[in-house]
């Protein structure tokens, strides 16, 4: 299945092929090394729903054609 | 292009899972735009006598960042609600990236924030909050890019610790991105932009739309000069 993921702090997007077998952690680790992000620092989300690291493609409801978009996660300091 | 995943390996009978691949991308398109006009612009109350100096010399080139009068409401009472527990607060600066004469420039409409794990030096967004800062993110009604986050030093005075640093390079590394920090406690407020591998002050303008009230109403007080030798007070 083809997905489009969006970089909320770019604009930018990717198209990404995903098998039902791939974990949101490969989705998001795609997505940061293509931007030359740590893929630590951000998570993803479809729609309100956070979408967890360890779940599998199938078993988050990822479906095809979907939108997702990674958000950066930052702290700061004083 | 291939992404880095497991790399899957049909042994022993085990189904070869292919990592995920990227088959097409696309860049953010920076549009030409007039930015808000000069009698629909002021600079912020809270600005001392260098820093508005910075923000006329800058004006005379041209601002790379405009806050729209929601957005510095929305950043100054959240700074304020935490302002007597000393506590850091943050959110995201959510808007639009455009171009005139040669100068890329961000203007800041709105921003999205949740709850927070935050003390009197640190914060970040609480894990349980998320989804609520995905509703506001969805609660805009424009085509959002986040241009920079803010947060609060409350007492601490306005400058990029190493932490902030650390988080504007890895996620806000774009040169229009900018970091904003407010301080409640001494009514102080700066952007910043990383120029070179360092942080450098990003003077910005208050603007207002066609038919809103002024941003110099009655609700921001301004912060209180001694003495003003050059003429160089912030507008009452």
């Amino acid at each position: 299945m083809n997905v489009r993921i969006r970089n909320a702090e770019t604009g930018g997007t990717v198209d990404m092929e995903l098998e039902g077998e791939n974990t949101v952690q490969e989705i998001i680790q795609g997505a940061s090394a293509f931007w030359n992000k740590d893929d630590g620092a951000y998570v993803i989300r479809k729609g309100k729903r956070l979408l967890r690291g360890q779940q599998s493609v199938a078993q988050s409801g990822i479906a095809d054609s979907d939108e997702l978009e990674l958000i950066p996660d930052p702290e700061g300091g004083a | 292009m291939r992404s880095p995943g497991r790399a899957g390996a049909a042994q022993g009978g085990v189904p070869l899972i292919r990592p995920p691949s990227i088959i097409a991308s696309k860049d953010l398109e920076v549009t030409d735009k007039v930015p808000p006009p000069p009698e629909r612009l002021a600079p912020h109350k809270w600005l001392g006598r260098g820093a508005l100096k910075k923000y006329c010399r800058q004006e005379r080139q041209g601002l790379e960042l405009y806050l729209s009068k929601l957005a510095e409401e929305r950043i100054r009472n959240h700074a304020l609600s935490k302002k007597e527990e000393r506590l850091e607060v943050m959110g995201f600066l959510l808007g639009t990236v455009h171009r005139f004469r040669n100068v890329t420039y961000t203007i800041v409409k709105d921003v999205a924030t949740t709850s927070l794990e935050a003390t009197s030096v640190s914060v970040r967004f609480e894990r349980g909050g998320l989804e609520d800062l995905f509703c506001a993110l969805d609660t805009t009604d424009f085509n959002y890019v986040l241009v920079g986050w803010y947060h609060s030093h409350p007492g601490h005075g306005c400058f990029l610790s190493e932490t902030d640093v650390n988080t504007q390079l890895r996620m806000f590394d774009r040169p229009w991105h900018s970091a904003m920090v407010i301080d409640p406690v001494q009514m102080d407020i700066a952007a910043f932009a990383m120029k070179d591998g360092k942080a450098v002050e990003r003077p910005f303008a208050i603007y207002w739309d066609e038919f809103q009230n002024p941003y110099y109403g009655e609700t921001v007080r301004n912060r209180r000069v001694r003495s003003d030798p050059d003429g160089m007070a912030a507008p009452q």
